[in-house]
């Protein structure tokens, strides 16, 4: 099997190539040659296909495109290849599940597959968007926490610590980090949760040395807790993302990872992001150990992924992978429009709706592009969750006619969406409730939706 | 005549096809035509036509990087042919990603869509010091400075290129353009910048506008 060891020997001394030629003559070429030969395909009149060969074309695409490509590492500028027999070893013995939490909220977080009636797994929270201040850090958390299908939490990132802008790599950076824990085991704690596990520790860590520094258990984190590590688009390490997995790796950590394909960049196309979404499931279980994976295929020009080639990519993507293996494999909805807001409870609807019915596990949510501090609410993961669990069991079929009705209400309002307001601004921060504006759009779209098909629990 | 081959420089940028345009570009040359003339009837309008079409993905990144090198392999053939003092370069552009991030396709989207609308670009890549973006901006002459940052924590470093241009007297100098993911209209005006833009394509247009008014 391989190991963290292999992975490193290979970066040092795997084949040289330039990023560019990386990117432009073997990511790309090739991508575009197995497109063409498993003959991948987007129809737009079918955002969540129900076709089964479709999800194990783009799936056999995705394991030669990985087996000729392998991962680049920048440090080195050397390709880290991996042949079959490992990459099928690997997919055969990884876990299809793992365990994570303490006490009563120890809890199984394992593999789906599609049309499953399984509960997918509900990793609720901000998806590391940054937040003004410890206050709201912890309000926002302690909402969280309070979601009735939480399964683990997704935390905010502090942006400042004494006042002071958070730089990376930098002492505050490593402040911040251990902050960024305290807080968040705090405000579970606050919420009646404390054995609820943090799975995208630490947000605030964008290098090695901040996320290493605040996994000491003074902090907070506990081995139960997921440590995650992000990719670089398209397909590509370095040695300080490698740095963290040798971490959790020797610690024992239950190691994931988040990874953003981009639409419209290298990946071309919804055909290319199905497949490359897939392809980083193994690329990343073979570079980090990774025990449970993120995805969140991503437009170009949007930052979002509620548009139809993206609903279709994630769809397909996450069927490759539940199909034909069994990793636990988890999607983040990115949504455009931001709290208070009809458009971007839609889109919650049908991203998540698709996924789930697809053989994935959720987390959410991404609001407003994730691109503007405190304007994220515990009302979108809630509203999420509560989709996600009135859709396990769906058939596919079924969800793709509701999401076609879905969409309408909300792409027109992409390219220029409604920003919407501040967690202060709709919600009653002491009481940590909503608005009743923000409660009254909350009830339309749920009743909307529910009107379409979706049975909520 | 002139024409056919101005046709044929525009289609081999739209084709991405870098030996064709230093073909179109050579011949330019040979039959004594106008290279001026060749590079804004051809290779700035075959620029245009990618540029729409990567707006509206029709093509994509690759697609646009390619185009990008085949225009550069053109301007490197025409330019030179030029009289001193007539180049139509539009301006000298020094960009990269912010210390401490190491995210690259935005930059290089803009970066792209900069070359393939005539500006001379340097591209510094990804986490990459304040002091440098200026060190190279002295070196190569720049009128932009543009510094891409895709996380939250890593905007600041577009704020410390501004604050190390006005300690050395140098911010009026340049035009600072800042983008990517986290940046917001608020953070360009809080840190002092020039420009501002949420997509590659704006991007190009506040490049033309500003560097226009200067």
């Amino acid at each position: 099997m391989v190991s963290i060891l292999d992975v490193v020997e290979r970066a040092t001394t795997g084949k040289i190539c330039s990023e560019k030629d990386f990117d432009l003559r073997i990511f790309t070429l090739k991508l575009k040659d197995v497109i063409r030969k498993y003959g991948v395909s987007y129809d737009p009149d079918i955002p969540v296909p129900s076709d089964p060969g479709l999800a194990d074309s783009v799936f056999k695409a995705a394991f030669e495109f990985f087996c000729d490509v392998g991962a680049y590492c920048t440090d080195t500028q050397r390709i880290i290849m991996f042949d079959e027999g490992e990459v099928k070893e690997r997919l055969r013995v990884a876990p299809s599940k793992v365990m994570l939490g303490e006490g009563v909220d120890r809890k199984a977080l394992t593999s789906r597959k599609p049309e499953d009636p399984i509960p997918p797994w509900c990793f609720l929270g901000a998806a590391g968007v940054a937040v003004s201040s410890d206050d709201v850090f912890l309000k926002l958390v302690e909402g969280y926490g309070r979601i009735p299908y939480i399964n683990s939490l997704t935390t905010p990132a502090l942006t400042r610590v004494g006042g002071m802008r958070i730089r990376p790599g930098s002492p505050l950076e490593v402040l911040g980090s251990m902050r960024t824990v305290v807080l968040a085991r705090e405000a579970l704690r606050r919420a009646g949760r404390p054995g609820l596990p943090i799975m995208n520790s630490i947000a605030t860590a964008s290098t090695a040395v901040s996320l290493i520094s605040a996994l000491h258990p003074d902090f907070g984190l506990r081995k139960s807790d997921g440590v995650m590590i992000g990719a670089i688009a398209e397909l590509k390490t370095n040695f300080d993302l490698l740095n963290r997995a040798c971490v959790a790796n020797t610690l024992g950590m239950v190691l994931g990872v988040d990874c953003g394909p981009l639409l419209g960049g290298y990946c071309g196309g919804a055909e290319g992001t199905a497949i490359v979404t897939a392809a980083y499931h193994i690329m990343t279980s073979l570079v980090y150990n990774a025990l449970w994976y993120v995805m969140f295929p991503i437009h170009i020009k949007y930052s979002s992924s509620s548009s139809p080639e993206l609903i279709w990519a994630r769809s397909v993507s996450a069927q490759a992978i539940s199909r034909n293996t069994h990793l636990p494999s988890l999607y983040i909805s990115y949504t455009a429009s931001g709290p208070c807001t009809d458009t971007c409870l839609y889109e919650i609807a049908a991203q998540i709706s698709s996924v789930v019915a697809s053989g994935a596990s959720i987390e959410a949510a991404g609001i407003a592009r994730g691109k503007y501090e405190d304007r994220m609410t515990p009302m979108e993961p809630k509203f999420a969750a509560e989709v996600a669990y009135a859709t396990a069991g769906m058939r596919i079929r079924d969800v793709n006619d509701i999401v076609k009705k879905i969409i309408p209400k909300y792409i027109d309002k992409i390219p220029n969406p409604p920003i919407g307001l501040r967690f202060q601004e709709c919600y009653d921060v002491d009481m940590i409730k909503p608005s009743s504006k923000y409660l009254e759009i909350y009830n339309m779209v749920k009743k909307e939706v529910e009107d379409l098909g979706i049975r909520f629990k | 005549m002139s024409e056919d081959i101005y046709v044929k420089l525009r289609d081999a940028v739209v084709s991405y096809d870098v030996d064709a345009v230093v073909k179109y570009s050579n011949e330019v040359i040979a039959k004594g035509l106008d290279p001026l003339e060749a590079i804004e009837k051809g290779l700035a309008v075959g620029a245009r036509i990618v540029g729409d079409k990567f707006d509206k993905l029709e093509i994509y990144l690759a697609e646009l990087i390619m185009a990008a090198d085949a225009i550069k392999a053109g301007l490197d053939v025409l330019l030179p042919a030029i009289p001193k003092g007539e180049t139509p370069r539009r301006g000298v552009v020094v960009i990269g990603t912010a210390q401490g991030d190491i995210h690259e396709i935005g930059k290089n989207i803009v970066a792209a869509l900069l070359r393939a609308y005539g500006f001379d670009v340097y591209d510094l890549g990804v986490d990459v010091p304040p002091l440098r973006f200026i060190e190279k901006a002295e070196e190569v002459k720049a009128d932009i400075i543009a510094i891409s940052a895709l996380m939250t924590s890593t905007i600041i470093g577009q704020r410390d290129v501004i604050e190390y241009l006005r300690a050395l007297g140098k911010r009026d100098k340049y035009i600072v353009m800042v983008g990517g993911g986290p940046v917001t209209r608020e953070w360009a005006e809080e840190i002092g910048a020039d420009g501002w833009a949420e997509t590659a394509s704006e991007a190009v247009q506040v490049a033309l506008t500003l560097k226009g008014r200067r």
